[in-house]
Protein backbone atom coordinates (compact mmCIF):
# COMPACT_ATOMS: atom_id res chain seq x y z
CA UNK A 1 0.00 0.00 0.00
CA UNK A 2 1.00 3.44 -0.56
CA UNK A 3 -0.29 7.04 0.77
CA UNK A 4 0.10 9.83 -1.44
CA UNK A 5 -0.60 13.51 -0.47
CA UNK A 6 -1.21 16.75 -2.23
CA UNK A 7 -0.03 20.10 -0.91
CA UNK A 8 -0.43 23.25 -2.66
CA UNK A 9 0.94 25.40 0.18
CA UNK A 10 3.98 24.57 2.94
CA UNK A 11 1.44 24.20 6.23
CA UNK A 12 -0.95 21.49 4.90
CA UNK A 13 2.76 19.49 4.49
CA UNK A 14 3.46 18.15 7.64
CA UNK A 15 0.00 17.50 9.39
CA UNK A 16 -0.90 15.50 6.03
CA UNK A 17 2.32 13.54 6.50
CA UNK A 18 2.57 13.14 10.01
CA UNK A 19 -1.16 11.18 9.36
CA UNK A 20 0.12 9.57 6.65
CA UNK A 21 3.67 8.54 8.76
CA UNK A 22 1.14 6.73 11.28
CA UNK A 23 -0.72 5.21 9.19
CA UNK A 24 1.92 3.92 7.56
CA UNK A 25 4.43 2.97 10.37
CA UNK A 26 3.37 -0.60 11.01
CA UNK A 27 4.28 -2.09 7.87
CA UNK A 28 6.56 0.90 6.56
CA UNK A 29 4.96 1.67 3.03
CA UNK A 30 5.81 4.16 0.83
CA UNK A 31 4.55 7.79 1.73
CA UNK A 32 4.86 10.06 -1.83
CA UNK A 33 3.97 13.69 -2.09
CA UNK A 34 2.37 15.46 -4.79
CA UNK A 35 2.71 19.39 -4.42
CA UNK A 36 1.27 21.94 -6.69
CA UNK A 37 3.11 25.06 -6.18
CA UNK A 38 6.76 26.70 -6.13
CA UNK A 39 10.24 24.96 -6.08
CA UNK A 40 10.49 26.55 -2.56
CA UNK A 41 7.37 24.14 -1.43
CA UNK A 42 8.43 21.41 -3.31
CA UNK A 43 12.08 21.38 -1.76
CA UNK A 44 10.43 21.72 1.95
CA UNK A 45 8.48 18.54 1.19
CA UNK A 46 11.76 16.91 -0.41
CA UNK A 47 13.15 17.44 3.46
CA UNK A 48 10.20 15.77 5.50
CA UNK A 49 10.25 12.07 5.43
CA UNK A 50 8.89 11.37 2.14
CA UNK A 51 10.23 8.55 -0.48
CA UNK A 52 9.59 11.14 -3.40
CA UNK A 53 8.22 14.26 -4.71
CA UNK A 54 6.29 15.21 -7.46
CA UNK A 55 6.55 18.40 -8.26
CA UNK A 56 4.37 20.75 -10.88
CA UNK A 57 5.08 23.97 -11.05
CA UNK A 58 3.08 26.73 -10.80
CA UNK A 59 2.86 30.02 -13.31
CA UNK A 60 2.82 32.84 -11.41
CA UNK A 61 -1.00 34.28 -11.19
CA UNK A 62 -1.85 30.67 -12.18
CA UNK A 63 -4.07 28.90 -9.28
CA UNK A 64 -3.02 25.50 -8.44
CA UNK A 65 -6.40 24.61 -9.35
CA UNK A 66 -5.85 25.15 -13.12
CA UNK A 67 -3.70 21.86 -12.46
CA UNK A 68 -5.98 19.74 -12.28
CA UNK A 69 -5.58 17.66 -15.37
CA UNK A 70 -1.97 17.09 -14.50
CA UNK A 71 -2.53 15.50 -11.42
CA UNK A 72 -5.35 13.25 -12.70
CA UNK A 73 -3.09 12.07 -15.44
CA UNK A 74 -0.47 11.49 -12.40
CA UNK A 75 -2.95 9.33 -10.01
CA UNK A 76 -4.26 7.19 -13.35
CA UNK A 77 -0.42 6.36 -13.16
CA UNK A 78 0.36 6.43 -10.03
CA UNK A 79 -1.66 3.84 -8.61
CA UNK A 80 -1.80 4.88 -4.73
CA UNK A 81 -4.08 3.19 -2.07
CA UNK A 82 -4.93 6.48 -0.07
CA UNK A 83 -4.79 10.40 -1.42
CA UNK A 84 -5.06 12.96 1.46
CA UNK A 85 -4.97 16.69 1.38
CA UNK A 86 -6.44 19.65 3.21
CA UNK A 87 -9.64 21.22 2.92
CA UNK A 88 -8.31 24.29 1.47
CA UNK A 89 -9.61 24.89 -1.69
CA UNK A 90 -6.89 24.49 -3.92
CA UNK A 91 -5.84 20.72 -3.12
CA UNK A 92 -9.57 19.88 -2.99
CA UNK A 93 -9.96 20.72 -6.50
CA UNK A 94 -6.52 18.84 -6.67
CA UNK A 95 -7.99 16.12 -4.70
CA UNK A 96 -11.12 15.61 -6.45
CA UNK A 97 -9.23 15.26 -9.69
CA UNK A 98 -7.27 12.23 -8.24
CA UNK A 99 -9.92 10.60 -6.78
CA UNK A 100 -12.30 10.49 -10.02
CA UNK A 101 -9.80 9.95 -12.27
CA UNK A 102 -8.34 6.50 -10.03
CA UNK A 103 -12.06 5.79 -9.35
CA UNK A 104 -11.32 6.43 -5.56
CA UNK A 105 -14.14 6.65 -3.13
CA UNK A 106 -13.75 10.18 -1.89
CA UNK A 107 -14.89 11.09 1.85
CA UNK A 108 -13.79 14.21 4.45
CA UNK A 109 -13.82 15.56 7.47
CA UNK A 110 -10.85 12.63 8.10
CA UNK A 111 -8.74 12.42 11.52
CA UNK A 112 -7.30 8.67 11.34
CA UNK A 113 -6.12 6.32 8.79
CA UNK A 114 -5.50 2.41 9.21
CA UNK A 115 -4.17 0.17 6.45
CA UNK A 116 -5.76 -3.32 6.41
CA UNK A 117 -4.60 -5.16 3.44
CA UNK A 118 -6.58 -4.00 0.52
CA UNK A 119 -8.79 -2.35 3.07
CA UNK A 120 -8.66 1.52 4.36
CA UNK A 121 -10.59 2.82 7.37
CA UNK A 122 -11.33 6.30 7.99
CA UNK A 123 -12.18 7.45 10.87
CA UNK A 124 -13.95 11.28 10.73
CA UNK A 125 -15.63 14.53 12.34
CA UNK A 126 -19.29 14.18 11.18
CA UNK A 127 -22.33 16.41 12.07
CA UNK A 128 -20.15 19.25 12.93
CA UNK A 129 -18.40 17.38 15.67
CA UNK A 130 -21.07 15.63 17.25
CA UNK A 131 -19.71 12.18 16.64
CA UNK A 132 -16.84 10.20 15.18
CA UNK A 133 -17.87 8.07 12.30
CA UNK A 134 -15.59 5.07 10.77
CA UNK A 135 -16.07 4.36 7.28
CA UNK A 136 -14.30 1.86 5.70
CA UNK A 137 -13.76 0.75 1.76
CA UNK A 138 -11.53 -1.16 -0.46
CA UNK A 139 -8.47 1.14 -1.79
CA UNK A 140 -8.53 3.57 -3.43
CA UNK A 141 -9.93 6.14 -1.63
CA UNK A 142 -9.03 9.49 -1.42
CA UNK A 143 -9.76 11.65 2.38
CA UNK A 144 -9.84 15.44 2.57
CA UNK A 145 -8.09 15.91 6.06
CA UNK A 146 -9.02 17.80 8.85
CA UNK A 147 -5.81 19.82 9.58
CA UNK A 148 -5.54 21.12 13.00
CA UNK A 149 -2.13 22.22 13.62
CA UNK A 150 1.14 22.00 12.32
CA UNK A 151 3.05 18.45 13.22
CA UNK A 152 7.00 18.92 14.44
CA UNK A 153 8.66 17.12 11.76
CA UNK A 154 12.10 14.94 12.43
CA UNK A 155 14.89 15.87 10.16
CA UNK A 156 14.96 13.30 7.16
CA UNK A 157 17.14 12.40 4.26
CA UNK A 158 16.14 14.55 1.49
CA UNK A 159 13.65 12.81 -0.77
CA UNK A 160 14.26 13.22 -5.14
CA UNK A 161 12.02 15.87 -6.71
CA UNK A 162 10.62 14.73 -9.70
CA UNK A 163 9.14 17.33 -12.34
CA UNK A 164 6.19 16.99 -13.56
CA UNK A 165 5.56 18.60 -17.28
CA UNK A 166 1.98 20.37 -16.94
CA UNK A 167 -0.09 22.46 -18.63
CA UNK A 168 -2.86 24.72 -16.80
CA UNK A 169 -6.34 24.12 -18.14
CA UNK A 170 -7.50 25.32 -21.06
CA UNK A 171 -10.29 27.15 -19.54
CA UNK A 172 -7.85 30.16 -19.23
CA UNK A 173 -8.08 29.97 -14.85
CA UNK A 174 -6.19 33.30 -13.70
CA UNK A 175 -5.52 35.27 -10.66
CA UNK A 176 -6.75 38.81 -11.57
CA UNK A 177 -5.59 40.04 -8.47
CA UNK A 178 -5.17 39.18 -4.37
CA UNK A 179 -6.02 41.85 -1.76
CA UNK A 180 -5.20 41.51 1.76
CA UNK A 181 -8.34 41.02 3.57
CA UNK A 182 -9.49 43.37 6.72
CA UNK A 183 -7.63 42.03 9.80
CA UNK A 184 -7.27 43.35 12.89
CA UNK A 185 -3.97 44.22 13.91
CA UNK A 186 -2.72 41.55 16.91
CA UNK A 187 -6.13 39.16 16.87
CA UNK A 188 -4.83 36.85 14.57
CA UNK A 189 -1.35 36.32 16.64
CA UNK A 190 -2.79 37.03 20.35
CA UNK A 191 -2.29 34.61 22.67
CA UNK A 192 -5.24 35.88 24.53
CA UNK A 193 -8.95 36.30 23.15
CA UNK A 194 -12.21 37.46 24.32
CA UNK A 195 -14.93 36.71 22.01
CA UNK A 196 -18.42 38.23 22.90
CA UNK A 197 -21.46 37.06 21.53
CA UNK A 198 -25.29 38.39 22.27
CA UNK A 199 -25.09 37.89 25.38
CA UNK A 200 -23.51 41.24 26.06
CA UNK A 201 -27.26 43.48 26.26
CA UNK A 202 -25.96 46.85 25.59
CA UNK A 203 -22.78 48.38 23.88
CA UNK A 204 -22.23 50.53 27.04
CA UNK A 205 -21.16 46.96 29.03
CA UNK A 206 -17.97 46.88 26.46
CA UNK A 207 -16.22 48.79 28.92
CA UNK A 208 -16.70 45.85 31.52
CA UNK A 209 -15.17 43.59 29.04
CA UNK A 210 -12.31 45.68 27.78
CA UNK A 211 -11.30 45.95 31.38
CA UNK A 212 -11.29 42.26 31.62
CA UNK A 213 -9.31 42.15 28.65
CA UNK A 214 -6.60 44.85 29.99
CA UNK A 215 -6.29 42.61 33.12
CA UNK A 216 -5.71 39.67 30.62
CA UNK A 217 -3.53 41.16 27.71
CA UNK A 218 -5.98 39.81 25.85
CA UNK A 219 -7.29 40.98 22.59
CA UNK A 220 -11.55 41.77 22.04
CA UNK A 221 -13.47 39.53 19.54
CA UNK A 222 -16.86 38.81 18.97
CA UNK A 223 -19.63 36.44 16.99
CA UNK A 224 -20.65 37.74 13.27
CA UNK A 225 -23.90 39.42 14.73
CA UNK A 226 -21.94 41.42 17.51
CA UNK A 227 -20.18 42.76 14.19
CA UNK A 228 -22.64 42.63 11.57
CA UNK A 229 -26.32 43.20 12.86
CA UNK A 230 -24.70 45.51 15.81
CA UNK A 231 -21.52 47.14 14.68
CA UNK A 232 -20.10 47.07 17.80
CA UNK A 233 -16.70 45.61 16.95
CA UNK A 234 -15.93 45.92 13.19
CA UNK A 235 -16.13 43.44 10.72
CA UNK A 236 -12.55 42.26 11.48
CA UNK A 237 -12.87 41.16 14.39
CA UNK A 238 -15.67 38.28 14.09
CA UNK A 239 -14.62 34.95 14.06
CA UNK A 240 -15.70 31.89 11.95
CA UNK A 241 -16.08 30.52 9.39
CA UNK A 242 -16.84 33.66 7.31
CA UNK A 243 -14.76 35.85 9.17
CA UNK A 244 -11.26 35.44 11.26
CA UNK A 245 -9.70 31.78 12.16
CA UNK A 246 -7.28 32.44 15.08
CA UNK A 247 -5.56 30.06 17.38
CA UNK A 248 -4.62 31.71 20.47
CA UNK A 249 -3.97 29.78 23.86
CA UNK A 250 -6.86 30.84 25.64
CA UNK A 251 -10.33 31.97 23.97
CA UNK A 252 -12.67 33.02 26.37
CA UNK A 253 -16.16 33.07 24.95
CA UNK A 254 -19.01 35.50 26.74
CA UNK A 255 -22.58 35.23 25.76
CA UNK A 256 -21.83 33.17 22.81
CA UNK A 257 -23.94 30.24 21.46
CA UNK A 258 -21.37 28.25 20.55
CA UNK A 259 -22.77 27.65 16.65
CA UNK A 260 -20.60 25.52 14.27
CA UNK A 261 -20.00 28.44 12.13
CA UNK A 262 -18.43 30.04 15.10
CA UNK A 263 -16.48 27.65 16.36
CA UNK A 264 -14.82 26.59 13.36
CA UNK A 265 -13.32 30.23 13.66
CA UNK A 266 -11.39 29.00 17.26
CA UNK A 267 -10.86 25.25 16.51
CA UNK A 268 -7.11 25.93 16.61
CA UNK A 269 -7.44 27.90 19.93
CA UNK A 270 -5.72 25.41 22.87
CA UNK A 271 -8.30 25.95 25.51
CA UNK A 272 -11.47 27.66 25.12
CA UNK A 273 -13.71 28.61 28.21
CA UNK A 274 -17.08 29.45 27.61
CA UNK A 275 -19.38 31.93 30.33
CA UNK A 276 -23.18 30.91 29.13
CA UNK A 277 -26.05 31.36 31.03
CA UNK A 278 -27.79 28.25 29.27
CA UNK A 279 -27.05 25.07 30.36
CA UNK A 280 -28.06 23.70 27.29
CA UNK A 281 -25.64 25.74 24.87
CA UNK A 282 -23.50 23.96 22.40
CA UNK A 283 -20.69 25.56 23.20
CA UNK A 284 -20.18 23.41 26.04
CA UNK A 285 -20.18 20.79 23.71
CA UNK A 286 -16.84 21.41 22.42
CA UNK A 287 -15.11 23.93 24.83
CA UNK A 288 -12.73 23.23 27.18
CA UNK A 289 -14.15 24.73 30.78
CA UNK A 290 -17.61 25.47 30.99
CA UNK A 291 -19.00 27.99 33.49
CA UNK A 292 -22.98 28.01 33.78
CA UNK A 293 -23.80 31.54 34.76
CA UNK A 294 -24.63 35.21 34.01
CA UNK A 295 -21.57 36.58 32.19
CA UNK A 296 -22.68 39.81 34.43
CA UNK A 297 -21.87 38.40 37.98
CA UNK A 298 -18.48 36.32 36.08
CA UNK A 299 -16.73 38.77 34.64
CA UNK A 300 -16.43 40.96 38.04
CA UNK A 301 -15.58 37.93 39.77
CA UNK A 302 -12.79 36.94 37.48
CA UNK A 303 -11.05 40.08 37.39
CA UNK A 304 -11.31 40.08 41.52
CA UNK A 305 -9.53 35.79 41.30
CA UNK A 306 -6.78 37.53 38.48
CA UNK A 307 -6.23 40.43 40.96
CA UNK A 308 -6.38 38.70 43.88
CA UNK A 309 -4.18 35.56 42.09
CA UNK B 1 -26.18 32.06 -20.34
CA UNK B 2 -27.64 28.89 -18.32
CA UNK B 3 -26.65 28.13 -15.19
CA UNK B 4 -27.93 25.13 -12.66
CA UNK B 5 -28.04 25.17 -8.97
CA UNK B 6 -27.78 21.73 -7.07
CA UNK B 7 -29.02 22.05 -3.92
CA UNK B 8 -28.63 19.25 -0.74
CA UNK B 9 -31.87 18.48 0.50
CA UNK B 10 -31.23 16.82 4.27
CA UNK B 11 -32.07 16.29 7.60
CA UNK B 12 -30.81 19.22 9.46
CA UNK B 13 -27.71 18.71 11.61
CA UNK B 14 -29.05 20.58 14.16
CA UNK B 15 -31.99 17.87 15.17
CA UNK B 16 -29.30 15.31 15.43
CA UNK B 17 -28.52 13.70 18.97
CA UNK B 18 -26.39 11.39 20.01
CA UNK B 19 -26.73 8.92 22.32
CA UNK B 20 -24.21 7.44 24.65
CA UNK B 21 -23.68 4.42 22.66
CA UNK B 22 -22.71 6.99 19.51
CA UNK B 23 -25.52 6.24 17.80
CA UNK B 24 -27.20 9.02 16.33
CA UNK B 25 -30.98 9.31 16.46
CA UNK B 26 -32.30 11.75 14.26
CA UNK B 27 -36.20 11.89 15.49
CA UNK B 28 -38.41 13.79 13.78
CA UNK B 29 -35.43 15.95 12.05
CA UNK B 30 -36.42 18.43 9.49
CA UNK B 31 -35.35 18.08 5.63
CA UNK B 32 -33.51 21.53 5.13
CA UNK B 33 -31.25 22.66 2.36
CA UNK B 34 -27.44 23.10 3.00
CA UNK B 35 -26.88 26.49 4.42
CA UNK B 36 -24.38 27.56 1.74
CA UNK B 37 -26.84 26.62 -1.59
CA UNK B 38 -28.68 30.26 -1.24
CA UNK B 39 -25.15 31.33 -2.03
CA UNK B 40 -25.15 28.84 -4.57
CA UNK B 41 -28.34 30.14 -6.01
CA UNK B 42 -27.19 34.17 -6.26
CA UNK B 43 -24.07 33.00 -8.10
CA UNK B 44 -26.07 31.18 -10.42
CA UNK B 45 -28.16 33.72 -11.26
CA UNK B 46 -25.39 36.01 -11.37
CA UNK B 47 -23.94 33.81 -13.54
CA UNK B 48 -27.26 33.36 -16.40
CA UNK B 49 -27.82 36.95 -15.87
CA UNK B 50 -31.30 39.06 -16.45
CA UNK B 51 -32.16 37.12 -19.62
CA UNK B 52 -30.30 33.62 -18.33
CA UNK B 53 -32.01 30.56 -17.10
CA UNK B 54 -31.34 29.09 -13.87
CA UNK B 55 -32.10 24.84 -12.93
CA UNK B 56 -32.71 23.43 -9.94
CA UNK B 57 -31.27 20.31 -9.58
CA UNK B 58 -31.21 17.96 -6.50
CA UNK B 59 -30.89 14.79 -5.37
CA UNK B 60 -33.14 11.74 -3.59
CA UNK B 61 -36.69 13.22 -2.44
CA UNK B 62 -35.15 16.52 -2.43
CA UNK B 63 -38.27 19.00 -3.05
CA UNK B 64 -38.49 21.23 -5.96
CA UNK B 65 -40.19 24.61 -4.42
CA UNK B 66 -37.13 25.28 -2.50
CA UNK B 67 -35.54 26.55 -5.99
CA UNK B 68 -39.00 27.54 -7.15
CA UNK B 69 -40.31 29.47 -4.55
CA UNK B 70 -36.67 31.46 -4.78
CA UNK B 71 -37.21 32.52 -8.64
CA UNK B 72 -35.98 29.39 -10.66
CA UNK B 73 -38.77 28.33 -13.24
CA UNK B 74 -38.03 24.02 -13.12
CA UNK B 75 -36.48 21.97 -10.63
CA UNK B 76 -35.37 17.90 -11.16
CA UNK B 77 -33.77 15.73 -8.97
CA UNK B 78 -32.16 11.99 -8.86
CA UNK B 79 -34.86 9.87 -6.96
CA UNK B 80 -33.41 6.95 -6.57
CA UNK B 81 -29.94 8.48 -5.77
CA UNK B 82 -29.86 8.46 -1.56
CA UNK B 83 -27.73 9.75 1.21
CA UNK B 84 -24.17 8.39 0.26
CA UNK B 85 -21.03 8.27 2.10
CA UNK B 86 -18.75 8.04 -0.65
CA UNK B 87 -19.08 11.96 -2.46
CA UNK B 88 -17.39 10.81 -5.48
CA UNK B 89 -20.33 8.39 -6.10
CA UNK B 90 -22.87 11.70 -4.97
CA UNK B 91 -20.45 13.77 -7.72
CA UNK B 92 -21.02 11.06 -10.67
CA UNK B 93 -24.51 10.30 -10.04
CA UNK B 94 -24.70 14.31 -10.58
CA UNK B 95 -22.63 14.67 -13.29
CA UNK B 96 -24.98 12.18 -14.82
CA UNK B 97 -28.41 14.51 -13.68
CA UNK B 98 -26.60 17.64 -15.66
CA UNK B 99 -25.37 16.03 -18.49
CA UNK B 100 -29.46 14.55 -19.57
CA UNK B 101 -29.40 19.00 -18.89
CA UNK B 102 -28.69 19.82 -21.89
CA UNK B 103 -25.78 22.77 -22.90
CA UNK B 104 -24.89 24.47 -19.80
CA UNK B 105 -22.43 27.25 -18.83
CA UNK B 106 -22.00 26.96 -15.14
CA UNK B 107 -23.25 24.10 -12.39
CA UNK B 108 -23.01 26.21 -8.83
CA UNK B 109 -23.17 23.57 -5.74
CA UNK B 110 -23.02 24.65 -2.20
CA UNK B 111 -19.35 24.05 -0.86
CA UNK B 112 -20.77 22.68 2.46
CA UNK B 113 -17.89 21.75 4.78
CA UNK B 114 -19.34 18.89 6.34
CA UNK B 115 -19.47 17.61 2.00
CA UNK B 116 -16.07 18.84 1.09
CA UNK B 117 -15.40 16.82 -1.66
CA UNK B 118 -18.83 16.65 -3.51
CA UNK B 119 -18.04 20.31 -5.69
CA UNK B 120 -14.65 19.10 -6.61
CA UNK B 121 -15.30 15.22 -7.97
CA UNK B 122 -18.69 16.63 -9.77
CA UNK B 123 -16.51 18.83 -11.74
CA UNK B 124 -13.75 15.95 -12.09
CA UNK B 125 -16.48 13.64 -13.55
CA UNK B 126 -18.07 16.37 -15.89
CA UNK B 127 -14.18 17.34 -16.92
CA UNK B 128 -14.52 20.93 -15.81
CA UNK B 129 -12.64 23.17 -14.20
CA UNK B 130 -13.42 23.93 -10.39
CA UNK B 131 -13.37 27.07 -8.24
CA UNK B 132 -14.14 26.35 -4.51
CA UNK B 133 -15.24 28.68 -1.93
CA UNK B 134 -16.73 30.93 -4.25
CA UNK B 135 -18.52 34.50 -2.51
CA UNK B 136 -19.64 35.90 -5.32
CA UNK B 137 -18.93 35.72 -9.01
CA UNK B 138 -20.48 37.78 -12.12
CA UNK B 139 -19.64 37.72 -15.99
CA UNK B 140 -17.50 39.89 -17.68
CA UNK B 141 -17.86 41.65 -20.72
CA UNK B 142 -15.30 39.04 -22.78
CA UNK B 143 -17.66 36.66 -21.29
CA UNK B 144 -14.95 35.11 -18.22
CA UNK B 145 -16.51 34.49 -14.95
CA UNK B 146 -15.22 36.92 -12.69
CA UNK B 147 -14.98 35.56 -8.54
CA UNK B 148 -13.99 36.94 -5.54
CA UNK B 149 -13.53 34.47 -2.95
CA UNK B 150 -11.96 35.08 0.34
CA UNK B 151 -8.03 32.58 0.70
CA UNK B 152 -6.98 32.80 4.56
CA UNK B 153 -6.14 36.71 5.10
CA UNK B 154 -6.60 37.50 1.42
CA UNK B 155 -9.49 38.27 -1.34
CA UNK B 156 -8.92 36.92 -4.33
CA UNK B 157 -10.24 37.46 -7.98
CA UNK B 158 -9.87 34.48 -9.89
CA UNK B 159 -11.50 34.44 -13.86
CA UNK B 160 -11.80 31.83 -16.86
CA UNK B 161 -13.90 30.70 -19.47
CA UNK B 162 -17.13 28.52 -19.55
CA UNK B 163 -18.32 25.65 -18.92
CA UNK B 164 -17.11 25.98 -14.88
CA UNK B 165 -18.19 24.32 -11.78
CA UNK B 166 -18.67 26.76 -8.36
CA UNK B 167 -18.59 25.92 -5.08
CA UNK B 168 -20.22 28.76 -3.15
CA UNK B 169 -20.02 29.72 0.25
CA UNK B 170 -22.48 31.93 2.23
CA UNK B 171 -21.00 34.28 4.64
CA UNK B 172 -24.31 33.94 6.85
CA UNK B 173 -28.01 33.61 7.09
CA UNK B 174 -30.04 33.57 3.98
CA UNK B 175 -30.92 37.31 3.49
CA UNK B 176 -34.58 37.31 1.91
CA UNK B 177 -35.86 33.89 2.49
CA UNK B 178 -39.26 33.54 0.09
CA UNK B 179 -42.51 33.99 1.94
CA UNK B 180 -45.28 31.77 2.92
CA UNK B 181 -47.14 32.35 0.20
CA UNK B 182 -44.36 31.55 -2.82
CA UNK B 183 -43.41 28.98 -0.85
CA UNK B 184 -47.36 27.19 -0.79
CA UNK B 185 -47.57 28.45 -4.35
CA UNK B 186 -44.02 26.39 -5.38
CA UNK B 187 -45.07 23.46 -3.87
CA UNK B 188 -48.23 23.13 -6.29
CA UNK B 189 -45.59 22.58 -8.81
CA UNK B 190 -44.25 19.52 -9.37
CA UNK B 191 -40.45 18.40 -9.79
CA UNK B 192 -38.78 17.07 -13.15
CA UNK B 193 -37.49 13.26 -12.45
CA UNK B 194 -34.14 12.14 -14.32
CA UNK B 195 -33.48 8.50 -14.42
CA UNK B 196 -29.81 8.48 -12.87
CA UNK B 197 -29.15 5.01 -11.80
CA UNK B 198 -28.32 4.43 -7.99
CA UNK B 199 -24.46 4.61 -7.94
CA UNK B 200 -21.97 1.87 -6.13
CA UNK B 201 -20.46 3.45 -3.45
CA UNK B 202 -16.89 2.57 -2.69
CA UNK B 203 -16.83 3.44 1.51
CA UNK B 204 -19.53 2.23 3.85
CA UNK B 205 -20.09 3.59 7.12
CA UNK B 206 -19.46 1.09 10.04
CA UNK B 207 -20.50 3.06 13.18
CA UNK B 208 -20.82 6.23 14.78
CA UNK B 209 -19.12 6.90 18.61
CA UNK B 210 -18.62 9.80 20.76
CA UNK B 211 -15.52 11.98 20.33
CA UNK B 212 -12.87 11.39 23.07
CA UNK B 213 -12.98 14.38 24.53
CA UNK B 214 -16.60 15.56 24.57
CA UNK B 215 -18.31 18.24 26.56
CA UNK B 216 -16.57 21.05 28.62
CA UNK B 217 -15.17 20.38 32.22
CA UNK B 218 -18.00 22.60 34.36
CA UNK B 219 -16.51 24.64 36.95
CA UNK B 220 -19.72 25.01 39.24
CA UNK B 221 -20.36 26.83 42.39
CA UNK B 222 -21.05 31.38 43.05
CA UNK B 223 -19.16 33.69 40.79
CA UNK B 224 -16.29 33.55 43.09
CA UNK B 225 -15.52 30.11 43.18
CA UNK B 226 -16.05 29.41 39.78
CA UNK B 227 -13.70 32.13 38.68
CA UNK B 228 -11.15 31.01 40.97
CA UNK B 229 -11.42 27.86 39.86
CA UNK B 230 -10.98 28.95 36.19
CA UNK B 231 -7.62 30.90 37.10
CA UNK B 232 -6.03 27.79 38.78
CA UNK B 233 -7.38 25.70 35.77
CA UNK B 234 -5.44 28.13 33.27
CA UNK B 235 -2.59 28.58 35.38
CA UNK B 236 -2.30 24.96 35.33
CA UNK B 237 -2.04 24.77 31.60
CA UNK B 238 0.04 27.77 31.68
CA UNK B 239 -1.77 30.41 30.33
CA UNK B 240 -1.45 32.86 32.80
C1 LIG C 1 -25.91 18.17 -3.90
C2 LIG C 1 -26.46 17.32 -2.80
C3 LIG C 1 -27.80 17.00 -2.82
C4 LIG C 1 -28.34 16.22 -1.81
N1 LIG C 1 -29.67 15.91 -1.84
C5 LIG C 1 -30.18 15.10 -0.88
C6 LIG C 1 -31.55 14.71 -0.89
O1 LIG C 1 -32.31 15.10 -1.77
N2 LIG C 1 -32.00 13.89 0.12
C7 LIG C 1 -31.17 13.45 1.13
O2 LIG C 1 -31.61 12.71 2.01
N3 LIG C 1 -29.87 13.80 1.15
C8 LIG C 1 -29.35 14.60 0.17
N4 LIG C 1 -28.04 14.94 0.18
C9 LIG C 1 -27.26 14.66 1.36
C10 LIG C 1 -26.71 13.31 1.46
O3 LIG C 1 -25.95 12.88 0.41
C11 LIG C 1 -25.93 13.41 2.75
O4 LIG C 1 -24.75 12.71 2.75
C12 LIG C 1 -26.77 12.88 3.86
O5 LIG C 1 -28.03 13.53 3.90
C13 LIG C 1 -26.09 13.03 5.21
O6 LIG C 1 -25.65 14.32 5.44
P1 LIG C 1 -25.48 14.86 6.90
O7 LIG C 1 -24.55 16.00 6.80
O8 LIG C 1 -26.81 15.09 7.47
O9 LIG C 1 -24.78 13.67 7.76
P2 LIG C 1 -23.43 12.90 7.57
O10 LIG C 1 -22.45 13.41 8.51
O11 LIG C 1 -23.04 12.84 6.15
O12 LIG C 1 -23.92 11.48 7.99
C14 LIG C 1 -23.96 10.92 9.29
C15 LIG C 1 -24.41 9.49 9.17
O13 LIG C 1 -25.80 9.40 8.98
C16 LIG C 1 -26.07 8.65 7.80
N5 LIG C 1 -27.19 9.25 7.16
C17 LIG C 1 -27.33 10.56 6.92
N6 LIG C 1 -28.48 10.81 6.32
C18 LIG C 1 -29.10 9.64 6.16
C19 LIG C 1 -30.36 9.27 5.60
N7 LIG C 1 -31.21 10.17 5.05
N8 LIG C 1 -30.68 7.95 5.63
C20 LIG C 1 -29.85 7.05 6.18
N9 LIG C 1 -28.64 7.36 6.73
C21 LIG C 1 -28.28 8.62 6.71
C22 LIG C 1 -24.85 8.80 6.96
O14 LIG C 1 -24.70 7.79 6.01
C23 LIG C 1 -23.82 8.74 8.00
O15 LIG C 1 -23.57 7.44 8.38
C24 LIG C 1 -27.48 15.74 -0.79
C25 LIG C 1 -26.14 16.07 -0.78
C26 LIG C 1 -25.62 16.83 -1.76
C27 LIG C 1 -24.17 17.17 -1.73
C1 LIG D 1 -23.55 30.33 6.31
C2 LIG D 1 -23.41 30.91 7.69
C3 LIG D 1 -22.15 31.39 8.10
C4 LIG D 1 -21.98 31.93 9.37
N1 LIG D 1 -20.75 32.36 9.75
C5 LIG D 1 -20.56 32.82 11.01
C6 LIG D 1 -19.27 33.25 11.46
O1 LIG D 1 -18.30 33.24 10.70
N2 LIG D 1 -19.14 33.68 12.73
C7 LIG D 1 -20.19 33.71 13.62
O2 LIG D 1 -19.99 34.09 14.78
N3 LIG D 1 -21.42 33.32 13.23
C8 LIG D 1 -21.63 32.89 11.94
N4 LIG D 1 -22.88 32.50 11.56
C9 LIG D 1 -24.00 32.70 12.50
C10 LIG D 1 -24.07 31.61 13.54
O3 LIG D 1 -24.78 30.51 13.00
C11 LIG D 1 -24.79 32.10 14.81
O4 LIG D 1 -26.06 32.57 14.45
C12 LIG D 1 -24.04 33.18 15.56
O5 LIG D 1 -22.69 32.81 15.77
C13 LIG D 1 -24.70 33.41 16.89
O6 LIG D 1 -24.10 34.49 17.57
P1 LIG D 1 -24.19 34.60 19.16
O7 LIG D 1 -23.65 33.38 19.78
O8 LIG D 1 -23.57 35.90 19.52
O9 LIG D 1 -25.76 34.78 19.42
P2 LIG D 1 -26.84 33.78 19.98
O10 LIG D 1 -26.87 32.53 19.22
O11 LIG D 1 -28.08 34.59 20.10
O12 LIG D 1 -26.31 33.41 21.43
C14 LIG D 1 -26.27 34.26 22.53
C15 LIG D 1 -25.94 33.41 23.74
O13 LIG D 1 -25.75 34.22 24.88
C16 LIG D 1 -26.27 33.55 26.01
N5 LIG D 1 -26.57 34.57 27.01
C17 LIG D 1 -27.56 35.49 26.99
N6 LIG D 1 -27.47 36.29 28.06
C18 LIG D 1 -26.40 35.89 28.77
C19 LIG D 1 -25.81 36.34 29.98
N7 LIG D 1 -26.28 37.39 30.67
N8 LIG D 1 -24.72 35.68 30.45
C20 LIG D 1 -24.22 34.61 29.76
N9 LIG D 1 -24.74 34.16 28.60
C21 LIG D 1 -25.83 34.80 28.12
C22 LIG D 1 -27.47 32.81 25.49
O14 LIG D 1 -27.78 31.70 26.33
C23 LIG D 1 -27.02 32.40 24.09
O15 LIG D 1 -26.45 31.10 24.11
C24 LIG D 1 -23.08 31.98 10.27
C25 LIG D 1 -24.33 31.49 9.85
C26 LIG D 1 -24.50 30.96 8.60
C27 LIG D 1 -25.84 30.43 8.19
Amino acid sequence: MSIWVLATAADQLSPLLAAAREATEPTGQAVEAVVVGTAELATAASGMGVGRVHWIETAPDIPAEAYVGAVADLARRAGADVWLSGAAPAPRALLGAAAAACGAGLVGGGVALRLDGPTVTVERNALDGAVVETLTGPAPLAVVWDLTEAQPVDAAATAPVETVAAEPSKSGLRRDSVEPAATAAGLLTAERVIGIGRGVKARADLALIEDLAADLGAEMACSMPVADDLHWLGPERYIGRSGQRIAPGLYLALGISGEPQHMEGVRGAKVVVAVNKDPAAVIFRSATYGIVGDLYEFVPALREALRQD
Amino acid sequence: MKAIVIYKWARATASARVRESGEVDWGAAKMTAGDDDPAALDVAKAIAGADGDVVGLTIGDGEAAWALARGVATAFTAPQVGPLADESATAGALAQAVRQLGEVDAVVIGDDPAHPGVAPALAAHLGWPVVLAVGSAALSGDGRVVITRKAGAEVETISLVTPVVLGAVAAGEEARPPGMMETIKARKKPIGELSVAAPAEAVTSTQTRRPARSGAKLLGGEPAEAAAALVTELRGDGLL
